[in-house]
Protein backbone atom coordinates (compact mmCIF):
# COMPACT_ATOMS: atom_id res chain seq x y z
CA UNK A 1 0.00 0.00 0.00
CA UNK A 2 1.81 3.24 -1.38
CA UNK A 3 1.46 6.53 0.59
CA UNK A 4 -0.23 8.26 -2.38
CA UNK A 5 -3.38 5.97 -2.12
CA UNK A 6 -3.48 6.67 1.60
CA UNK A 7 -3.35 10.17 1.10
CA UNK A 8 -5.91 10.60 -1.50
CA UNK A 9 -8.29 8.49 0.40
CA UNK A 10 -7.75 10.79 3.35
CA UNK A 11 -8.21 13.83 1.00
CA UNK A 12 -11.44 11.93 -0.10
CA UNK A 13 -12.84 11.04 3.26
CA UNK A 14 -11.78 14.55 4.62
CA UNK A 15 -14.22 15.93 1.60
CA UNK A 16 -17.11 13.51 1.74
CA UNK A 17 -17.12 13.57 5.85
CA UNK A 18 -17.90 17.39 5.38
CA UNK A 19 -20.51 17.31 3.51
CA UNK A 20 -21.91 14.70 5.84
CA UNK A 21 -21.03 16.95 8.49
CA UNK A 22 -23.34 19.63 6.67
CA UNK A 23 -25.60 17.44 5.89
CA UNK A 24 -26.18 16.30 9.53
CA UNK A 25 -26.05 19.62 11.13
CA UNK A 26 -29.88 20.69 10.52
CA UNK A 27 -30.88 17.18 12.13
CA UNK A 28 -28.61 18.04 14.98
CA UNK A 29 -29.93 21.65 15.46
CA UNK A 30 -33.47 20.64 15.23
CA UNK A 31 -33.08 18.01 17.32
CA UNK A 32 -30.86 20.22 19.92
CA UNK A 33 -33.09 22.81 19.82
CA UNK A 34 -36.42 21.72 19.54
CA UNK A 35 -35.54 18.36 21.27
CA UNK A 36 -37.57 16.54 17.89
CA UNK A 37 -36.15 13.93 15.51
CA UNK A 38 -36.81 15.16 12.25
CA UNK A 39 -37.08 11.64 10.40
CA UNK A 40 -37.78 13.43 6.47
CA UNK A 41 -34.32 15.10 6.66
CA UNK A 42 -33.18 13.09 4.04
CA UNK A 43 -36.35 14.36 1.98
CA UNK A 44 -35.64 17.62 2.93
CA UNK A 45 -32.26 17.00 1.09
CA UNK A 46 -34.02 15.10 -1.98
CA UNK A 47 -36.60 17.62 -2.51
CA UNK A 48 -33.61 20.47 -2.55
CA UNK A 49 -31.64 18.39 -5.13
CA UNK A 50 -35.00 18.29 -7.58
CA UNK A 51 -35.76 21.56 -7.14
CA UNK A 52 -32.35 22.27 -7.65
CA UNK A 53 -32.27 20.38 -11.05
CA UNK A 54 -36.16 21.63 -11.96
CA UNK A 55 -34.49 25.77 -11.52
CA UNK A 56 -31.38 24.30 -13.99
CA UNK A 57 -33.22 22.45 -16.17
CA UNK A 58 -36.43 24.02 -16.80
CA UNK A 59 -36.02 27.63 -16.24
CA UNK A 60 -32.58 27.63 -17.62
CA UNK A 61 -30.84 29.33 -14.32
CA UNK A 62 -27.12 28.84 -13.66
CA UNK A 63 -25.96 26.61 -10.84
CA UNK A 64 -25.10 29.54 -8.69
CA UNK A 65 -28.04 31.22 -9.26
CA UNK A 66 -30.63 28.05 -9.40
CA UNK A 67 -28.60 27.39 -5.60
CA UNK A 68 -29.53 30.76 -4.47
CA UNK A 69 -32.87 30.54 -5.34
CA UNK A 70 -33.08 27.01 -4.63
CA UNK A 71 -32.45 27.79 -0.68
CA UNK A 72 -34.54 30.52 -0.09
CA UNK A 73 -37.52 27.74 -1.20
CA UNK A 74 -36.26 24.93 0.80
CA UNK A 75 -36.44 27.63 3.68
CA UNK A 76 -39.83 27.84 2.97
CA UNK A 77 -40.22 24.42 3.04
CA UNK A 78 -38.93 24.38 6.68
CA UNK A 79 -41.22 26.77 7.42
CA UNK A 80 -44.20 24.72 5.93
CA UNK A 81 -42.31 21.62 7.44
CA UNK A 82 -42.68 23.84 11.19
CA UNK A 83 -46.39 24.24 10.49
CA UNK A 84 -47.27 20.73 9.52
CA UNK A 85 -45.34 18.64 11.79
CA UNK A 86 -43.05 20.74 14.75
CA UNK A 87 -45.96 23.07 15.71
CA UNK A 88 -48.66 21.25 16.27
CA UNK A 89 -46.54 18.31 18.37
CA UNK A 90 -44.71 20.93 20.36
CA UNK A 91 -46.08 19.81 23.47
CA UNK A 92 -46.51 16.17 22.24
CA UNK A 93 -44.68 12.98 22.75
CA UNK A 94 -42.08 12.30 20.84
CA UNK A 95 -43.86 9.42 18.54
CA UNK A 96 -46.22 12.29 17.33
CA UNK A 97 -43.19 14.25 16.24
CA UNK A 98 -41.03 11.33 14.35
CA UNK A 99 -44.49 9.99 12.85
CA UNK A 100 -45.67 13.02 11.43
CA UNK A 101 -42.26 13.50 9.59
CA UNK A 102 -42.38 10.49 8.46
CA UNK A 103 -45.71 10.93 7.04
CA UNK A 104 -44.39 13.95 5.87
CA UNK A 105 -40.81 11.84 4.51
CA UNK A 106 -43.71 9.25 2.26
CA UNK A 107 -45.19 12.40 1.20
CA UNK A 108 -42.58 13.82 -0.57
CA UNK A 109 -40.46 10.92 -1.61
CA UNK A 110 -44.02 9.56 -3.60
CA UNK A 111 -44.63 13.06 -4.62
CA UNK A 112 -41.14 13.88 -6.16
CA UNK A 113 -41.78 10.49 -7.58
CA UNK A 114 -44.93 11.24 -9.14
CA UNK A 115 -43.80 14.95 -10.43
CA UNK A 116 -40.44 13.94 -11.87
CA UNK A 117 -40.48 10.30 -12.58
CA UNK A 118 -37.91 7.40 -10.90
CA UNK A 119 -35.65 7.94 -13.79
CA UNK A 120 -32.44 9.10 -12.25
CA UNK A 121 -31.16 13.10 -13.23
CA UNK A 122 -27.94 14.79 -13.65
CA UNK A 123 -26.97 18.55 -12.10
CA UNK A 124 -24.36 20.32 -14.06
CA UNK A 125 -22.20 22.42 -12.19
CA UNK A 126 -19.55 25.21 -13.62
CA UNK A 127 -16.73 23.14 -11.51
CA UNK A 128 -16.81 19.79 -13.52
CA UNK A 129 -13.17 20.07 -14.85
CA UNK A 130 -11.73 22.09 -12.40
CA UNK A 131 -9.20 20.10 -10.62
CA UNK A 132 -6.49 20.86 -8.12
CA UNK A 133 -3.11 18.86 -7.47
CA UNK A 134 -1.10 18.78 -4.81
CA UNK A 135 1.48 16.28 -5.43
CA UNK A 136 0.24 13.20 -5.78
CA UNK A 137 -3.09 14.08 -4.24
CA UNK A 138 -6.02 15.13 -7.10
CA UNK A 139 -8.70 16.84 -5.44
CA UNK A 140 -11.89 17.75 -7.46
CA UNK A 141 -13.14 21.42 -7.60
CA UNK A 142 -16.56 20.37 -6.47
CA UNK A 143 -15.45 18.58 -3.10
CA UNK A 144 -13.18 21.44 -2.47
CA UNK A 145 -16.21 23.33 -3.03
CA UNK A 146 -18.78 21.51 -0.32
CA UNK A 147 -15.49 20.94 2.21
CA UNK A 148 -14.81 24.99 2.04
CA UNK A 149 -19.25 25.41 1.93
CA UNK A 150 -19.27 22.86 4.96
CA UNK A 151 -16.58 24.79 7.05
CA UNK A 152 -17.80 28.34 6.24
CA UNK A 153 -21.42 27.30 7.03
CA UNK A 154 -20.30 25.62 10.58
CA UNK A 155 -18.37 29.15 11.43
CA UNK A 156 -21.26 31.00 10.89
CA UNK A 157 -23.69 28.89 12.59
CA UNK A 158 -21.50 28.93 15.39
CA UNK A 159 -21.22 32.71 15.25
CA UNK A 160 -24.60 32.90 14.83
CA UNK A 161 -25.69 30.76 17.89
CA UNK A 162 -23.54 32.66 20.21
CA UNK A 163 -23.58 36.47 18.90
CA UNK A 164 -26.80 37.31 17.85
CA UNK A 165 -30.05 37.65 19.97
CA UNK A 166 -32.23 35.10 18.15
CA UNK A 167 -29.21 32.64 18.48
CA UNK A 168 -28.76 32.90 21.75
CA UNK A 169 -33.03 32.56 22.24
CA UNK A 170 -32.36 29.35 20.41
CA UNK A 171 -30.16 28.23 23.06
CA UNK A 172 -32.18 29.56 25.40
CA UNK A 173 -35.14 27.48 24.16
CA UNK A 174 -32.69 24.23 24.14
CA UNK A 175 -32.04 24.41 28.07
CA UNK A 176 -35.71 24.85 28.86
CA UNK A 177 -38.83 25.99 26.78
CA UNK A 178 -40.73 27.33 29.94
CA UNK A 179 -38.23 29.46 31.17
CA UNK A 180 -38.31 30.84 27.47
CA UNK A 181 -41.79 32.30 28.05
CA UNK A 182 -41.13 33.61 31.47
CA UNK A 183 -38.35 35.85 29.81
CA UNK A 184 -40.60 36.69 26.56
CA UNK A 185 -39.37 34.45 24.36
CA UNK A 186 -41.83 32.59 21.96
CA UNK A 187 -41.60 29.04 21.59
CA UNK A 188 -43.28 29.10 18.28
CA UNK A 189 -41.13 31.77 16.26
CA UNK A 190 -37.72 29.99 17.70
CA UNK A 191 -39.50 26.65 16.10
CA UNK A 192 -40.17 28.10 12.44
CA UNK A 193 -36.92 30.10 12.51
CA UNK A 194 -34.80 26.99 13.60
CA UNK A 195 -37.54 24.76 11.12
CA UNK A 196 -36.30 27.29 8.68
CA UNK A 197 -32.57 27.16 9.65
CA UNK A 198 -32.18 23.55 9.50
CA UNK A 199 -34.05 22.75 6.16
CA UNK A 200 -31.66 25.50 4.36
CA UNK A 201 -28.72 23.86 5.73
CA UNK A 202 -29.71 20.63 4.68
CA UNK A 203 -30.64 22.33 1.38
CA UNK A 204 -26.76 24.10 1.45
CA UNK A 205 -25.63 20.40 1.48
CA UNK A 206 -27.94 18.96 -1.35
CA UNK A 207 -26.94 21.73 -3.69
CA UNK A 208 -23.36 21.52 -3.24
CA UNK A 209 -23.53 17.39 -3.15
CA UNK A 210 -26.11 16.55 -5.58
CA UNK A 211 -23.81 17.39 -9.00
CA UNK A 212 -21.44 14.39 -7.94
CA UNK A 213 -24.50 11.96 -7.45
CA UNK A 214 -27.47 10.89 -9.27
CA UNK A 215 -30.42 12.32 -8.54
CA UNK A 216 -33.48 9.73 -8.09
CA UNK A 217 -36.34 10.13 -5.37
CA UNK A 218 -34.93 7.52 -2.86
CA UNK A 219 -31.71 9.10 -2.72
CA UNK A 220 -33.02 10.38 0.96
CA UNK A 221 -32.48 7.36 2.32
CA UNK A 222 -29.11 6.98 2.11
CA UNK A 223 -28.10 10.52 3.35
CA UNK A 224 -30.81 10.57 6.22
CA UNK A 225 -29.15 6.97 7.56
CA UNK A 226 -25.34 8.44 7.16
CA UNK A 227 -26.94 11.93 8.90
CA UNK A 228 -27.96 9.65 12.03
CA UNK A 229 -25.06 7.64 12.64
CA UNK A 230 -23.39 11.05 12.73
CA UNK A 231 -25.77 12.86 14.80
CA UNK A 232 -25.17 9.43 17.31
CA UNK A 233 -21.73 9.01 16.78
CA UNK A 234 -21.01 12.87 17.92
CA UNK A 235 -23.81 13.06 20.41
CA UNK A 236 -27.26 13.63 19.53
CA UNK A 237 -28.06 17.36 19.60
CA UNK A 238 -24.42 18.42 19.16
CA UNK A 239 -24.21 20.78 16.67
CA UNK A 240 -20.37 20.90 16.27
CA UNK A 241 -20.35 17.31 17.11
CA UNK A 242 -22.08 16.41 14.30
CA UNK A 243 -19.66 18.30 12.21
CA UNK A 244 -16.52 16.37 13.69
CA UNK A 245 -18.26 12.86 13.31
CA UNK A 246 -19.22 13.46 9.99
CA UNK A 247 -15.46 14.31 9.27
CA UNK A 248 -14.54 10.94 11.20
CA UNK A 249 -17.26 8.96 9.32
CA UNK A 250 -16.19 10.41 5.91
CA UNK A 251 -12.17 9.58 6.59
CA UNK A 252 -13.60 6.03 8.11
CA UNK A 253 -15.49 5.25 5.01
CA UNK A 254 -13.28 6.54 2.65
CA UNK A 255 -10.33 4.25 4.12
CA UNK A 256 -13.14 1.37 4.59
CA UNK A 257 -13.88 1.63 1.11
CA UNK A 258 -10.49 1.89 -0.28
CA UNK A 259 -8.74 -1.10 1.20
CA UNK A 260 -11.21 -3.50 2.51
CA UNK A 261 -14.28 -3.25 -0.50
CA UNK A 262 -17.45 -1.26 -1.28
CA UNK A 263 -19.61 -2.94 0.73
CA UNK A 264 -17.52 -2.04 3.90
CA UNK A 265 -17.90 1.09 3.21
CA UNK A 266 -21.39 1.27 3.52
CA UNK A 267 -21.37 -0.93 6.83
CA UNK A 268 -18.70 0.41 8.49
CA UNK A 269 -21.26 3.69 9.59
CA UNK A 270 -23.53 1.01 10.89
CA UNK A 271 -20.77 -0.34 12.74
CA UNK A 272 -19.50 2.82 14.19
CA UNK A 273 -23.17 3.63 15.08
CA UNK A 274 -23.65 0.50 16.93
CA UNK A 275 -20.29 0.33 18.80
CA UNK A 276 -20.69 4.21 20.20
CA UNK A 277 -23.98 3.37 21.20
CA UNK A 278 -22.81 0.26 23.51
CA UNK A 279 -19.87 1.88 24.64
CA UNK A 280 -20.77 5.79 24.97
CA UNK A 281 -24.41 6.31 24.26
CA UNK A 282 -24.42 9.90 25.16
CA UNK A 283 -22.01 9.77 22.18
CA UNK A 284 -18.27 11.18 21.61
CA UNK A 285 -19.62 14.43 22.58
CA UNK A 286 -22.51 14.59 24.71
CA UNK A 287 -25.46 15.94 24.32
CA UNK A 288 -25.53 19.87 24.43
CA UNK A 289 -25.89 23.01 22.08
CA UNK A 290 -22.65 23.75 22.72
CA UNK A 291 -20.87 25.20 19.52
CA UNK B 1 -67.96 -22.51 -2.81
CA UNK B 2 -64.16 -21.05 -1.90
CA UNK B 3 -63.12 -22.33 -4.79
CA UNK B 4 -65.57 -20.25 -7.27
CA UNK B 5 -64.14 -17.14 -5.23
CA UNK B 6 -61.75 -15.75 -7.78
CA UNK B 7 -57.98 -16.51 -7.15
CA UNK B 8 -57.04 -12.46 -6.45
CA UNK B 9 -59.70 -12.03 -3.78
CA UNK B 10 -58.15 -15.03 -2.58
CA UNK B 11 -54.63 -13.77 -2.39
CA UNK B 12 -55.65 -10.51 -0.97
CA UNK B 13 -57.09 -12.68 1.75
CA UNK B 14 -53.80 -14.47 2.63
CA UNK B 15 -51.79 -11.40 2.09
CA UNK B 16 -54.25 -9.75 4.66
CA UNK B 17 -53.47 -12.76 6.84
CA UNK B 18 -49.65 -11.77 7.04
CA UNK B 19 -50.09 -8.30 7.95
CA UNK B 20 -52.16 -9.23 10.44
CA UNK B 21 -49.28 -11.18 12.23
CA UNK B 22 -46.82 -8.01 11.14
CA UNK B 23 -49.51 -5.83 12.26
CA UNK B 24 -49.45 -7.37 15.99
CA UNK B 25 -45.56 -7.39 16.04
CA UNK B 26 -45.62 -3.50 15.65
CA UNK B 27 -49.17 -3.08 18.05
CA UNK B 28 -47.18 -5.08 20.66
CA UNK B 29 -44.50 -2.50 20.56
CA UNK B 30 -45.99 0.43 20.06
CA UNK B 31 -49.69 0.27 21.16
CA UNK B 32 -48.66 -1.82 24.20
CA UNK B 33 -44.93 -0.88 25.33
CA UNK B 34 -44.96 2.80 23.74
CA UNK B 35 -41.50 2.42 22.00
CA UNK B 36 -41.61 3.17 17.86
CA UNK B 37 -40.10 0.26 16.58
CA UNK B 38 -39.04 0.52 12.59
CA UNK B 39 -37.18 -3.20 13.20
CA UNK B 40 -40.57 -5.18 11.92
CA UNK B 41 -38.91 -5.42 8.15
CA UNK B 42 -35.70 -6.79 9.36
CA UNK B 43 -37.83 -9.42 11.64
CA UNK B 44 -40.02 -10.60 8.21
CA UNK B 45 -36.77 -10.24 6.50
CA UNK B 46 -34.97 -12.30 8.81
CA UNK B 47 -37.98 -14.96 9.42
CA UNK B 48 -38.21 -15.38 5.18
CA UNK B 49 -34.64 -16.33 4.49
CA UNK B 50 -34.42 -18.52 7.39
CA UNK B 51 -37.54 -20.74 6.55
CA UNK B 52 -36.70 -20.50 2.94
CA UNK B 53 -32.59 -21.35 3.21
CA UNK B 54 -33.52 -24.01 5.21
CA UNK B 55 -36.36 -25.35 2.63
CA UNK B 56 -34.37 -24.88 0.16
CA UNK B 57 -30.81 -25.68 0.72
CA UNK B 58 -31.54 -28.67 3.53
CA UNK B 59 -34.79 -29.73 2.47
CA UNK B 60 -36.13 -29.65 6.01
CA UNK B 61 -39.66 -29.45 7.03
CA UNK B 62 -42.27 -26.59 7.10
CA UNK B 63 -42.89 -27.42 10.99
CA UNK B 64 -38.95 -27.24 11.16
CA UNK B 65 -38.57 -23.90 9.32
CA UNK B 66 -41.38 -21.99 10.67
CA UNK B 67 -39.66 -23.39 14.67
CA UNK B 68 -36.47 -22.21 13.66
CA UNK B 69 -38.21 -19.03 11.90
CA UNK B 70 -39.99 -17.95 15.46
CA UNK B 71 -36.78 -18.90 17.25
CA UNK B 72 -34.60 -16.51 15.07
CA UNK B 73 -37.47 -13.43 15.56
CA UNK B 74 -37.24 -13.77 18.74
CA UNK B 75 -33.50 -14.11 19.68
CA UNK B 76 -33.16 -11.29 17.16
CA UNK B 77 -35.09 -9.12 19.07
CA UNK B 78 -33.21 -10.19 22.30
CA UNK B 79 -30.56 -9.56 20.76
CA UNK B 80 -30.98 -5.91 19.03
CA UNK B 81 -33.12 -5.32 21.91
CA UNK B 82 -30.09 -5.48 24.74
CA UNK B 83 -27.97 -2.24 23.48
CA UNK B 84 -31.06 -0.69 21.95
CA UNK B 85 -33.68 -0.70 25.05
CA UNK B 86 -31.02 1.23 27.41
CA UNK B 87 -31.01 4.10 24.99
CA UNK B 88 -33.53 6.74 25.04
CA UNK B 89 -36.50 6.86 23.08
CA UNK B 90 -35.30 8.66 20.09
CA UNK B 91 -32.18 6.51 19.75
CA UNK B 92 -34.47 3.38 19.58
CA UNK B 93 -36.11 4.47 16.91
CA UNK B 94 -32.81 5.29 15.09
CA UNK B 95 -31.20 2.41 15.61
CA UNK B 96 -34.36 -0.37 14.93
CA UNK B 97 -34.46 1.22 11.94
CA UNK B 98 -30.23 1.23 11.43
CA UNK B 99 -30.39 -2.39 12.02
CA UNK B 100 -33.32 -3.05 9.10
CA UNK B 101 -31.26 -1.47 6.77
CA UNK B 102 -28.40 -3.15 8.44
CA UNK B 103 -29.65 -6.76 7.24
CA UNK B 104 -31.18 -5.32 4.07
CA UNK B 105 -27.24 -4.44 3.16
CA UNK B 106 -26.00 -8.27 4.35
CA UNK B 107 -28.82 -9.66 2.65
CA UNK B 108 -27.69 -7.76 -0.74
CA UNK B 109 -24.24 -8.32 -0.47
CA UNK B 110 -24.19 -11.98 0.91
CA UNK B 111 -24.25 -13.56 -2.58
CA UNK B 112 -23.83 -16.93 -1.33
CA UNK B 113 -25.95 -17.25 1.05
CA UNK B 114 -29.21 -14.93 -0.41
CA UNK B 115 -28.16 -14.91 -3.80
CA UNK B 116 -27.69 -11.07 -3.36
CA UNK B 117 -30.44 -8.61 -5.25
CA UNK B 118 -30.98 -11.49 -7.72
CA UNK B 119 -33.43 -13.06 -4.36
CA UNK B 120 -34.45 -16.31 -3.63
CA UNK B 121 -36.97 -18.35 -6.45
CA UNK B 122 -38.87 -21.65 -5.89
CA UNK B 123 -39.07 -21.13 -2.38
CA UNK B 124 -41.66 -24.58 -1.98
CA UNK B 125 -45.11 -24.44 -0.38
CA UNK B 126 -45.24 -25.02 3.10
CA UNK B 127 -44.95 -28.40 3.77
CA UNK B 128 -46.09 -30.44 6.93
CA UNK B 129 -44.41 -34.49 6.58
CA UNK B 130 -46.89 -35.35 3.73
CA UNK B 131 -49.40 -32.44 3.95
CA UNK B 132 -48.51 -30.10 1.56
CA UNK B 133 -50.55 -26.97 1.44
CA UNK B 134 -51.41 -26.73 -2.17
CA UNK B 135 -53.30 -23.68 -3.98
CA UNK B 136 -54.51 -20.54 -2.76
CA UNK B 137 -58.08 -21.97 -1.03
CA UNK B 138 -55.74 -24.34 1.01
CA UNK B 139 -53.46 -21.16 1.92
CA UNK B 140 -55.94 -18.91 2.78
CA UNK B 141 -57.60 -21.34 5.44
CA UNK B 142 -54.06 -21.84 6.68
CA UNK B 143 -53.32 -18.15 7.38
CA UNK B 144 -56.88 -17.75 8.68
CA UNK B 145 -55.76 -20.09 11.26
CA UNK B 146 -52.45 -18.51 11.63
CA UNK B 147 -53.42 -15.48 11.77
CA UNK B 148 -56.03 -16.49 14.70
CA UNK B 149 -53.41 -18.46 16.45
CA UNK B 150 -51.28 -15.07 16.66
CA UNK B 151 -54.08 -12.82 17.16
CA UNK B 152 -54.80 -15.80 20.32
CA UNK B 153 -51.43 -15.70 21.87
CA UNK B 154 -51.03 -11.78 21.34
CA UNK B 155 -54.52 -11.61 23.63
CA UNK B 156 -52.75 -14.23 26.17
CA UNK B 157 -49.94 -12.10 26.34
CA UNK B 158 -51.85 -8.18 26.49
CA UNK B 159 -54.33 -9.63 29.03
CA UNK B 160 -51.76 -11.39 30.97
CA UNK B 161 -49.51 -9.63 33.93
CA UNK B 162 -46.74 -9.28 31.28
CA UNK B 163 -49.43 -7.54 29.29
CA UNK B 164 -50.30 -4.99 31.87
CA UNK B 165 -46.79 -4.30 33.45
CA UNK B 166 -45.99 -3.27 29.34
CA UNK B 167 -49.26 -0.89 29.85
CA UNK B 168 -47.74 0.56 33.37
CA UNK B 169 -44.57 1.01 31.91
CA UNK B 170 -45.81 2.59 29.09
CA UNK B 171 -47.77 5.45 30.97
CA UNK B 172 -45.75 5.53 34.00
CA UNK B 173 -42.54 4.34 33.77
CA UNK B 174 -40.98 5.71 37.14
CA UNK B 175 -44.11 4.49 38.82
CA UNK B 176 -44.34 0.77 37.41
CA UNK B 177 -40.67 0.98 38.52
CA UNK B 178 -41.33 1.79 41.95
CA UNK B 179 -43.97 -1.55 42.22
CA UNK B 180 -41.29 -3.22 41.44
CA UNK B 181 -41.52 -4.25 37.61
CA UNK B 182 -38.37 -5.13 35.67
CA UNK B 183 -39.03 -2.55 33.09
CA UNK B 184 -35.71 -3.64 30.79
CA UNK B 185 -37.04 -7.18 31.23
CA UNK B 186 -40.32 -6.36 30.02
CA UNK B 187 -39.38 -4.58 27.07
CA UNK B 188 -37.17 -7.33 26.45
CA UNK B 189 -40.16 -9.81 26.04
CA UNK B 190 -42.35 -7.56 24.37
CA UNK B 191 -39.20 -7.00 21.55
CA UNK B 192 -38.87 -10.27 21.85
CA UNK B 193 -42.34 -11.62 21.20
CA UNK B 194 -42.86 -8.64 18.26
CA UNK B 195 -39.55 -10.37 16.41
CA UNK B 196 -41.62 -14.19 16.49
CA UNK B 197 -44.35 -12.43 15.48
CA UNK B 198 -42.95 -10.88 12.24
CA UNK B 199 -40.52 -13.53 11.62
CA UNK B 200 -43.58 -16.12 11.61
CA UNK B 201 -45.38 -13.01 9.51
CA UNK B 202 -41.92 -13.70 6.45
CA UNK B 203 -41.64 -17.23 6.60
CA UNK B 204 -45.83 -17.43 5.66
CA UNK B 205 -44.50 -14.37 2.93
CA UNK B 206 -41.86 -15.97 1.55
CA UNK B 207 -43.45 -20.17 1.17
CA UNK B 208 -46.70 -18.29 0.04
CA UNK B 209 -45.17 -15.96 -2.35
CA UNK B 210 -42.22 -18.56 -3.28
CA UNK B 211 -39.97 -15.50 -3.75
CA UNK B 212 -38.24 -12.92 -2.02
CA UNK B 213 -35.54 -10.34 -2.06
CA UNK B 214 -33.35 -8.05 0.07
CA UNK B 215 -36.64 -5.39 -0.90
CA UNK B 216 -38.32 -7.34 1.99
CA UNK B 217 -36.18 -5.37 4.09
CA UNK B 218 -37.15 -2.04 2.96
CA UNK B 219 -39.07 0.94 4.92
CA UNK B 220 -42.49 -0.07 2.69
CA UNK B 221 -43.69 -2.79 5.28
CA UNK B 222 -42.83 -0.12 8.00
CA UNK B 223 -44.96 2.50 6.08
CA UNK B 224 -48.15 0.37 5.45
CA UNK B 225 -47.86 -0.96 8.97
CA UNK B 226 -47.36 2.33 10.75
CA UNK B 227 -50.66 3.35 8.93
CA UNK B 228 -52.69 -0.01 9.71
CA UNK B 229 -51.91 0.43 13.59
CA UNK B 230 -52.10 4.08 14.24
CA UNK B 231 -55.22 4.05 11.96
CA UNK B 232 -56.90 1.03 13.61
CA UNK B 233 -55.57 2.24 16.85
CA UNK B 234 -52.47 1.28 18.36
CA UNK B 235 -52.37 -0.31 21.80
CA UNK B 236 -55.82 -2.36 21.03
CA UNK B 237 -56.15 -5.50 19.99
CA UNK B 238 -58.94 -5.31 17.70
CA UNK B 239 -57.90 -2.22 15.98
CA UNK B 240 -54.79 -3.10 14.52
CA UNK B 241 -56.17 -6.24 12.97
CA UNK B 242 -59.15 -4.43 11.44
CA UNK B 243 -56.36 -2.04 9.99
CA UNK B 244 -54.34 -4.89 8.51
CA UNK B 245 -57.60 -6.03 6.59
CA UNK B 246 -58.89 -3.31 5.42
CA UNK B 247 -55.32 -1.54 4.41
CA UNK B 248 -54.61 -4.42 2.41
CA UNK B 249 -57.98 -4.78 0.90
CA UNK B 250 -58.57 -1.05 0.09
CA UNK B 251 -55.35 -0.32 -2.28
CA UNK B 252 -56.49 -3.52 -3.97
CA UNK B 253 -59.97 -2.56 -4.52
CA UNK B 254 -58.82 1.01 -5.51
CA UNK B 255 -56.42 -0.36 -7.78
CA UNK B 256 -54.03 2.14 -7.18
CA UNK B 257 -50.11 2.78 -8.90
CA UNK B 258 -47.55 2.04 -5.62
CA UNK B 259 -46.74 6.30 -5.75
CA UNK B 260 -50.57 6.95 -5.24
CA UNK B 261 -50.67 4.42 -2.95
CA UNK B 262 -47.87 5.57 -0.26
CA UNK B 263 -48.72 9.02 -0.77
CA UNK B 264 -52.32 8.39 0.31
CA UNK B 265 -50.69 7.02 3.27
CA UNK B 266 -48.56 9.73 4.07
CA UNK B 267 -51.74 12.16 3.86
CA UNK B 268 -53.45 9.61 6.12
CA UNK B 269 -50.80 9.22 8.34
CA UNK B 270 -50.34 12.70 8.98
CA UNK B 271 -53.71 13.48 9.58
CA UNK B 272 -54.21 10.91 12.10
CA UNK B 273 -51.11 11.97 14.13
CA UNK B 274 -52.25 14.89 13.94
CA UNK B 275 -55.70 15.09 14.32
CA UNK B 276 -56.55 11.57 15.99
CA UNK B 277 -53.78 9.95 17.65
CA UNK B 278 -56.07 7.59 18.93
CA UNK B 279 -57.37 5.91 15.83
CA UNK B 280 -60.60 4.78 15.07
CA UNK B 281 -60.87 2.09 17.24
CA UNK B 282 -61.10 4.47 20.51
CA UNK B 283 -63.02 6.81 18.36
CA UNK B 284 -66.16 4.72 17.64
CA UNK B 285 -65.63 2.76 21.01
CA UNK B 286 -66.29 5.68 23.11
CA UNK B 287 -68.52 8.00 21.62
CA UNK B 288 -70.06 8.76 25.06
CA UNK B 289 -66.54 9.83 26.38
CA UNK B 290 -66.22 12.03 23.67
CA UNK B 291 -69.36 13.82 24.09
CA UNK B 292 -68.74 13.75 27.63
CA UNK B 293 -65.50 15.27 27.29
CA UNK B 294 -66.36 17.98 24.64
CA UNK B 295 -69.19 19.27 26.87
CA UNK B 296 -66.19 19.41 30.00
CA UNK B 297 -63.77 21.08 27.69
CA UNK B 298 -66.79 23.80 27.20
Amino acid sequence: MDASLLLQLGANGLSVGLGYGLAAIGLALVFGILGQVNFAHGEIYMLAAFVLWWLVKWFGLSYGAGFALMLLLMAGVGLLMAEAVFLPTLNRSFESVILASLAVSIILQNAVRLVFGATPQRIATPLESVNLELGSVLLFGQRLMVAAMAIASMLMLSAFLRKTETGRAMRAMAQSKEACQMVGIDPRRITRITAMMGAALCALAAGAMAPMFDLYPNMGTDIVFKSFAVVIIGGMGNVAGAALAGVLLGVAESYAGGLLGAVFRDGIGFALMIAMLLLRPQGLFGKSVRV
Amino acid sequence: MINSVSPYLLHIGVMAGIYVLLVLSLNLMLGYCGLLSLATPAFVGLGAYASALLTLRLGCDSSLTLVAALVLGAASGVILGIPSLRLSRHSFVIVTLSATLLLQLVASNWVDLTRGALGLADIPSLRFGSFRIDGKPAWLATMVVVAALGIGVFWTIVSSRLGRAMVAVRDNEPLAVATGIDVMKIRLFAFACSGAFAALGGACYAHYLSFIDPGLFGFSISEALLVMVILGGSGTLWGPVLGAIVFTVLPEALRMAPELRSLLYGVLLLGFVLFMPEGLARCLSRPVNRAASAEAGQ
